[in-house]
């Protein structure tokens, strides 16, 4: 159990206090301040003096949410619990000094819900909580929370203090099965019912991470993955749904015992090479029914109502890749001016099929230090410098499949950078950042996808809805 | 009113003007105003301005009553909170108010006043506590978030009185077996009891039967998440598996926790695997691959959450001889946008990961790394890089040095400082077989203004000053300033120059020899220095008079003597990790050290003896798993298979994704500046150009 918890402005004052156990003194909060936030040179997200230990995170808008605790406890349930609370804070906005300072109370409401009064961690569902709070969240909604993310790492993400990936907000669960304490609201999903509609979207979002070397070759490619379910169901309606792994292939044998009458058949997806993903790891929510995935490899589960983050999973071999970068960077000096300069000549292909096409490409590409201007030819999108950032931004709005571009680029630096710094330059990565939709990094698909029938109701029908969003995680090449 | 600032200092006069104010006005707005106020109260509080606040006591007492708003019953609670830990005598008068409170309807505010009870270190308000928790146990219906609530404030009720709580730590355990239908109070009761043993250093540790220890694993399926990690934390040295059979049942059980998605859930279900397979002697290879995967799968949380698997992870390739885990060296590489704590554990566990196989990948990862912008990231990578050449054999340690060569000549300061450092390492392993690139090492003596590179560099210096005939020059480069190094290298100056002098007497050496030792001996400050520097001095001159008693052989054994071989340990020691291991996913597994030299307060955890113990990890067979083989090979039929975890296949590359794209958009155009320069040369010619054009008129 933790003894305090603390919530700083980005400037380091000191705006929610929690104390759960009377013996910690309140200079603590002084003395982190001192040594965090105002030191320049950390390189740990948790910090010990003494027999007290501090576990941080930061906000994205740049809060410090910190814990403190004086005996050996449990990193990873501190660190899953800043996160979750992150997570609050961004559902009802509070994300800068100013919001934070007006709405303290809502947080202290928050973590009387969250936690017990005694410091032990009961329940950090975010939608459940959200219910019990006196004020409904500004920001119900996943997909507003991603939006707002991704505006924010847009409008240059350049803080020197490393933010989360990505705010695992997620946890937006709330009830399950189990008889949760929270003060008599498990059964709250029932009033949205009556008079809307049926609906259950599934989204597949995945992630495509890979390092390229020099000689292209791939030093690592992975795609990570989750399943996020929105549903508009009545409580206690069981679905299941089954994916194309090689595991499940392998215990039901093949395709034929389990297809249940309303099959949804996605077939104009593309999918990898083999007709199976080897999902090697995955992992779970709550609501999902551990036990029928181990005997049957289906994915068996009571969606509560919201959205829910239902699986996530990991995928090494027989990727899709979207997007093949050829760079070919040289330094040159220029006879006639005594600076050398550095030349770029980079093809972008896309490798997905034309029918498709990507949003929000980009392609960043670093210069060295000492760089004034570049110019730049590009066969398509747009491309400039960017003298902040020490690089050039490619961009296309929609970058068609099966298509290639190129860029040519020469950088003017200035007077005093010689060849000897250009080549010593420590070349950063170039970075690729697309989303496309309905593609399937890993090949993974949803082989069907079932809805059980309410017992007496009338037959209803059931708006079922897939949607592939494939994103670059953190796609990088070397040069 | 509601534009001031809520978080600002004010005296007590001011709000209690405020909140006079609020009384008066009519309804509506008065309760804003009041709300504000006692808003701002709470904000002082946080602030620290707790002087003012306590002269407000009174007029908080008079907000008591209210009984339908949670905010101001809340603030109340608050405030009497942390002024209570300050100045306990003083609010010594909400007593009575507070019990009033405990009798309430309304649950929740009943757990606000049991909290505030037992935050307030003073003897009446704990003894209220206690009768409190007594009658509630006692009572069945009780709600079950209350009974929560008053079984942890036990555990904080323990810092003041030991002994009560000790008594009643029988009903804790009745509940534990008792089957509620609401098993988060047991698992709470569970929590508790393990809390209250593992402070108290004279009791034993807390123990259950395995019966009850399989009765609450059966419950895992129906808990949320943050009770199964508990209920997984507090299991390991709690029950002690007595035979083989319980090992399997309980393992099978908690494999499917694994794949939760709460990093706290899979990590405390490895500890307990991890402790359970102690009792055991084989164990199938399935388990170990998902245990495997289950570790990887949770380095995609964020970074703080990555950070503390990969100090795990360290912790387990560092246990067993046979690793337990079986990891891709891939996943370690770095990337760049990673957080400095990342990259720093990340180049740790390459490190351990590397053998004669994975050693290509993992050099020229380190070899990228070492050319790296920070410089203790590069720092770390060129010693990793020696320690590597060190660690494994001869053949590895050649392609190290050939890296390393390659890196001395990027001329970067640090790492050539670093390089010469570990260079003397790979030296002292493989004395015979770098001698040629001594040469070019030595070039760049002068680069070596540390204490650890200078130290390096003169023990080269001195060690194979037979392949280098200038080294009397090279060693006065550095000795001639002798007083202002640092100590170490002054010692090592001074051990240098004798065995010189042993090893050749000549003029010059002893000439060198000589001034050193003078200079040592009546000019330095150091007096560890100074003695000896004595005793080389005594040793020659005995040596040169009294050649019976201490004879050239002698002198040259005790000066110049063999050294042995230099061994890189970087295993811990077993003790430390068989408490680490029972400590995984905790603060001391972050640091990698035993947990009474971080926190004393806590017991020391050991594994408890049982009839089917197995002390000797090393005998943990592996059992392959014949059956997943062959299902791994019948689907690979047909399929393009990249396999990159068997080394000699080659890398895949990205040609072979590659496709011929079917529209194809050429350069057109010359390059432009890009830059913002709002200059367009190109621009379109102007309207009034077009109408003067024009043959119309307009």
């Amino acid at each position: 159990m933790i003894s305090a918890l603390l919530i700083y402005t980005p400037r380091g004052e000191l705006v929610v206090s929690k104390f759960y156990k009377g013996s910690i003194k309140r200079s603590i909060t002084d003395i982190f301040r001192v040594q965090v936030i105002n030191s320049l040179d950390v390189r740990s997200p948790i910090l010990t003096l003494g027999s007290t230990t501090f576990h941080y995170i930061r906000s994205p808008g740049g809060l410090w949410l910190v814990t403190v605790n004086r005996n050996n406890i449990n990193s990873a349930r501190v660190w899953e619990l800043l996160y979750a609370l992150g997570g609050m804070l961004a559902m009802y906005a509070i994300d800068n000094s100013d919001t934070i300072k007006e709405q303290f109370m809502l947080v202290y409401e928050c973590l009387s819900l969250m936690l017990l009064e005694t410091g032990v961690v009961c329940d950090t569902e975010l939608p459940s909580i959200a219910k019990q709070m006196s004020v409904p969240p500004a920001k119900p909604e996943l997909v507003s929370m991603q939006q707002e993310e991704a505006k924010k790492k847009k409008q240059g993400s350049l803080a020197s203090k490393a933010l989360p990936k990505f705010l695992q907000p997620v946890r937006m669960n709330s009830m399950t099965r189990s008889l949760s304490l929270s003060t008599g609201s498990s059964n709250s999903g029932g009033n949205s019912v009556i008079g809307k509609k049926n609906e259950l979207v599934l989204y597949v979002n995945e992630r495509i991470n890979i390092l390229v070397a020099k000689d292209s070759s791939i030093l690592k490619s992975y795609v990570d993955g989750t399943i996020d379910l929105t549903s508009h169901l009545p409580p206690n309606v069981s679905c299941q749904f089954g994916l194309n792994d090689t595991q499940s292939y392998n215990s039901s044998g093949g395709y034929g015992s389990r297809i249940p009458r309303s099959a949804e058949r996605t077939s104009t997806l593309p999918t990898s090479a083999a007709m199976a993903v080897d999902l090697q790891n995955c992992k779970f929510h709550q609501c999902v029914n551990l036990e029928t995935y181990e005997r049957d490899h289906v994915v068996s589960f009571t969606p509560p109502e919201g959205t829910v983050e239902l699986m996530k999973y990991h995928v090494t071999e027989d990727i899709n890749l979207p997007f093949k970068v050829s760079p070919i960077v040289t330094v040159v000096s220029s006879s006639a001016s005594t600076t050398s300069a550095i030349d770029y000549r980079i093809s972008l292909k896309s490798l997905f099929p034309s029918k498709l096409s990507a949003t929000d490409v980009t392609l960043r590409i670093p210069v060295p230090p000492g760089t004034i201007d570049c110019k730049i030819n590009t066969s398509n999108g747009s491309c400039r410098f960017i003298p902040e950032e020490h690089a050039m931004l490619w961009r296309f709005n929609k970058f068609q499949g099966s298509t290639e571009n190129t860029l040519s680029a020469i950088t003017v630096s200035s007077n005093d950078t010689t060849e000897l710094v250009l080549q010593q330059w420590s070349r950063p990565p170039i970075a690729l950042t697309f989303e496309l939709l309905m593609f399937s990094n890993s090949g993974l698909s949803i082989r069907y996808f079932d809805v059980q029938q309410v017992r007496d109701g009338p037959r209803q029908r059931t708006a079922k809805w897939i949607k592939y969003v494939s994103k670059s995680g953190a796609y990088e090449i070397r040069y | 009113m509601s534009d001031q600032r809520i978080f600002a200092r004010y005296r007590a006069n001011e709000i209690r003007a405020e909140l006079q104010n609020g009384e008066m006005k009519k309804v509506k707005s008065g309760v804003t105003k009041k709300k504000n106020a006692l808003r701002k109260i709470i904000a002082n509080l946080t602030l620290g301005n707790y002087s003012e606040m306590l002269q407000l006591f009174p007029e908080v007492m008079r907000f008591w009553p209210i009984e339908d708003d949670i905010e101001v019953k809340r603030v109340c609670h608050e405030y009497i909170r942390t002024l209570g830990s300050i100045k306990p005598r003083s609010i010594i008068e909400a007593l009575p108010f507070i019990l009033r409170d405990l009798e309430s309807r309304n649950e929740r505010i009943q757990i606000m006043a049991l909290s505030t009870l037992v935050s307030v270190p003073f003897n009446k308000f704990t003894d209220e506590a206690f009768d409190f928790i007594i009658k509630l146990a006692g009572k069945r219906t009780t709600s079950g978030n209350l009974l929560k609530n008053a079984i942890y404030s036990l555990v904080q009720l323990d810092d003041y009185d030991h002994e009560r709580v000790m008594s009643l730590t029988s009903t804790l355990s009745e509940i534990v077996d008792h089957h509620l239908e609401n098993p988060t109070i047991q698992i709470a009761a569970l929590n508790a009891l393990y809390q209250i043993h593992d402070r108290d250093a004279k009791a034993p540790p807390y123990h259950i039967s395995v019966d009850t220890a399989f009765n609450l694993l059966e419950l895992l399926p129906t808990l949320n998440e943050w009770d199964t990690s508990t209920l997984l934390e507090v299991l390991p040295i709690t029950v002690v598996p007595q035979s083989h059979d319980d090992v399997y049942d309980m393992i099978d059980m908690i494999l499917p926790h694994l794949q939760h998605v709460n990093s706290a859930v899979s990590l405390n279900a490895l500890k307990m695997i991890l402790y359970l397979l102690n009792y055991i002697d084989e164990v199938n290879e399935t388990i170990i691959k998902r245990l495997s995967n289950s570790v990887v799968a949770l380095l995609e949380k964020p970074a703080e959450l990555q950070f503390l698997v990969l100090r795990n992870v360290i912790l387990l390739l560092l246990s067993r001889e046979q690793s337990l885990l079986k990891l891709d060296v891939p996943y370690f590489f770095i990337e760049y946008n990673d957080p400095i704590y990342i990259k720093d554990t990340k180049l740790e566990c390459l490190y351990l990961l590397s053998n004669e196989e994975t050693l290509p990948q993992i050099l020229d990862e380190l070899e990228e790394h070492a050319t790296d912008i920070d410089i203790q990231m590069s720092r770390k990578a060129v010693r990793a890089i020696g320690n590597l050449a060190v660690k494994l054999g001869e053949k590895s340690a050649q392609k190290c040095v050939d890296i390393l060569l390659h890196l001395l000549e990027f001329g970067v300061d640090y790492v050539i400082q670093e390089i010469i450092s570990v260079f003397r390492n790979i030296l002292r392993k493989y004395p015979t077989d770098f001698k040629r690139d001594i040469r070019t090492l030595v070039r760049y003596a002068e680069y070596a203004q540390e204490t650890e590179s200078r130290n390096a560099m003169i023990w080269i210096i001195t060690q194979y000053s037979d392949i280098l005939p200038d080294y009397l020059e090279l060693f006065e480069t550095f000795s001639q300033n002798v007083l202002n190094e640092a100590p170490e290298v002054q010692f090592s100056l001074l051990t240098s120059c004798v065995k010189f002098f042993v090893r050749s007497p000549s003029p010059a050496t002893e000439k060198l020899c000589v001034q050193l030792l003078k200079e040592c001996t009546e000019e330095a400050g150091n007096p560890d220095l100074r003695s000896r520097a004595y005793m080389y001095w005594r040793l020659l001159s005995v040596a040169r008079e009294n050649t019976n008693m201490v004879t050239p052989d002698m002198l040259k054994d005790i000066v110049d003597g063999e050294l042995p071989i230099i061994e890189l340990n970087t295993k811990l020691d077993p003790a430390v990790l068989e408490e680490l291991e029972l400590n995984i996913g905790s603060i001391t597994s972050i640091y990698l050290k035993p947990t009474s030299q971080i926190f004393r307060m806590n017991t020391v955890k050991h594994l408890p003896r049982s009839r089917i113990l197995d002390t000797d990890k090393g005998m943990l067979r592996v059992i392959p798993d014949s059956s997943s083989n062959e299902n791994v090979s019948s689907s690979s039929k047909g399929r393009v298979s990249t396999s990159k975890k068997n080394g000699v296949h080659r890398a895949p590359t990205m040609s072979d994704f590659d496709k011929p794209a079917e529209t194809v958009y050429k350069l057109k155009g010359e390059r432009k500046s890009s830059s913002n320069s709002p200059s367009k040369l190109a621009r379109k010619p102007s309207m009034l150009m077009r109408k003067l054009t024009l043959k119309k008129k307009f």
